[in-house]
């Protein structure tokens, strides 16, 4: 009974080692060295691959959504220093995130897929946008990245068989959710100010300027 | 009971209007002269489809740079390289961006500036061929570049077309003398990894790898 209970134990702990067994089989015989088993894959890594490449591609969408933004409001006619800053700011960050989410991805055994996407992106036409639409769209969109973030976050837990990560989980509360809820919190604040600034009659022209030179210092 | 019906009334006028008010987000169109706007449309055209160029080869880099992350390929150096490279890329395209803004132009059609970057491939054999790749890259951004130069030194045969002196010398001030030196960079790393993996092969790449990691590689 101990024999079996020992010689049990052992084949558990030899078949754990797949890496290893790998490399002892390739040191032996004369055949194609692939070593398939050691990658730096485990936990949840598989499950949530698909969505943390999709979030980059949305990020980097995203990026470059807000550049043009940005661009919109520093033409000439437009003229808002304040919301060009405030959108080649969101711009930076989303971009520099696609990258940060990139190397997570490799460090975790992934492969990065700049075609994958959970939902196909709507295409926009206008960014032809008035301030208080554009602090919209800027509010929707990082809305939409937070929850998207909450999405992958609640992929990586218990719920299913072989799902735990809270690795995964541990990052994206770490670098995502606590600045995002930041940014939502104050595009949200922005958009009331401005609500009721363009609420009062005949005072949009001085209003948005001043609103707009007020960004300028804040962003 | 009339004064109580008026009061009823005035109160639901006032709620009326302050639930019907709406926001003034359109402020009228300023008349401003647009002689100072004298960009030729064919050199705009090129200016612009440069945005989309440099957009490009910063995805592109940015696929390096997550190929060279991987596990399985492990080199760090160049994956740090290549990240650095593709947000160096994004740069340009806003410094196009910014250049066009300054000459008045960008106030329409904004929404067909950037379409869909994509990078070229996504995967490499080695750190040489990846190299190459960039290389060449550069070879084509420098060659649009002086395309655009050509254009706007002769935009067309119209009578108010003329040599746009100031892009071009910002073009060959400021973006090709980026290009050349990167070029030059790039040919020059390229060369020593070759003749590295010439004799050492794969000790050869990791030793580069290392290198251009800790800055090495002048």
């Amino acid at each position: 009974m101990k024999f079996l209970v020992v010689l049990f134990g052992l084949l558990a702990v030899s078949s754990a080692e797949f890496c290893y067994n790998d490399v002892v089989r390739s040191c032996k015989q004369k055949a194609a060295v692939l070593l398939e088993d050691c990658h730096a894959k485990y936990g949840a890594i598989d499950a949530v691959l698909l969505n943390l490449q999709s979030y980059v591609n949305d990020h980097i969408s995203l990026s470059f959504d807000y550049l043009l933004t940005s661009t919109h409001f520093g033409n000439h006619e437009k003229s808002r220093e304040g919301f060009e800053k405030l959108f080649r700011k969101l711009s930076d960050s989303t971009w520099n995130d696609a990258i940060d989410l990139i190397q997570y991805i490799t460090k975790r055994g992934g492969v990065m897929d700049f075609q994958a996407r959970k939902t196909k992106a709507e295409p926009r036409n206008v960014y032809e946008l008035y301030e208080i639409e554009a602090l919209a769209r800027g509010l929707d969109t990082q809305k939409t990245l937070a929850k998207s973030a909450l999405a992958i976050h609640s992929e990586a837990t218990r719920r299913c068989e072989g799902c735990h990560d809270p690795e995964v989980s541990s990052y994206l509360e770490e670098k995502f959710m606590h600045r995002q809820a930041e940014e939502v919190r104050k595009l949200a604040g922005y958009t009331s100010d401005l609500k009721r600034l363009l609420s009062e009659n005949n005072q949009a022209s001085l209003s948005l300027f001043l609103f707009d030179e007020y960004l300028q210092k804040a962003v | 009971m009339k004064i109580m019906q008026a009061i009823i009334f005035v109160i639901a006028a006032i709620c009326a209007h302050s639930v019907t008010a709406e926001l003034q987000c359109k402020l009228p169109a300023v008349e401003i002269p647009k002689r100072w706007i004298t960009m030729a449309e064919p050199c705009t055209l090129k200016m612009r489809a440069q945005v989309q160029e440099e957009l490009n080869a910063a995805l592109t880099y940015m696929a390096m740079g997550a190929h060279f992350s991987r596990d399985t390929v492990n080199r760090p150096g160049f994956a740090k390289m290549f990240f650095e490279s593709a947000s160096e890329e994004r740069e340009h395209a806003i410094k196009i961006i910014s250049y066009l803004l300054m000459r008045g132009e960008l106030t329409s059609d904004i929404s067909t500036l950037i379409r869909n970057p994509e990078p070229l491939h996504e995967r490499w054999d080695t750190g040489f061929e990846a190299l190459t790749d960039a290389l060449n890259l550069e070879s084509n951004v420098t060659s649009k570049i002086r395309d655009i130069i050509t254009v706007c030194e002769n935009p067309s045969k119209e009578e108010d077309a003329f040599n746009d002196y100031h892009l071009v010398d910002y073009l060959s001030g400021d973006f090709l003398e980026e290009q050349y030196k990167g070029q030059k960079d790039l040919a020059h790393k390229l060369s020593i990894l070759g003749k590295m993996l010439d004799n050492y092969g794969a000790l050869g790449e990791f030793l580069f790898d290392k290198k251009l990691l800790y800055g090495e590689l002048f």
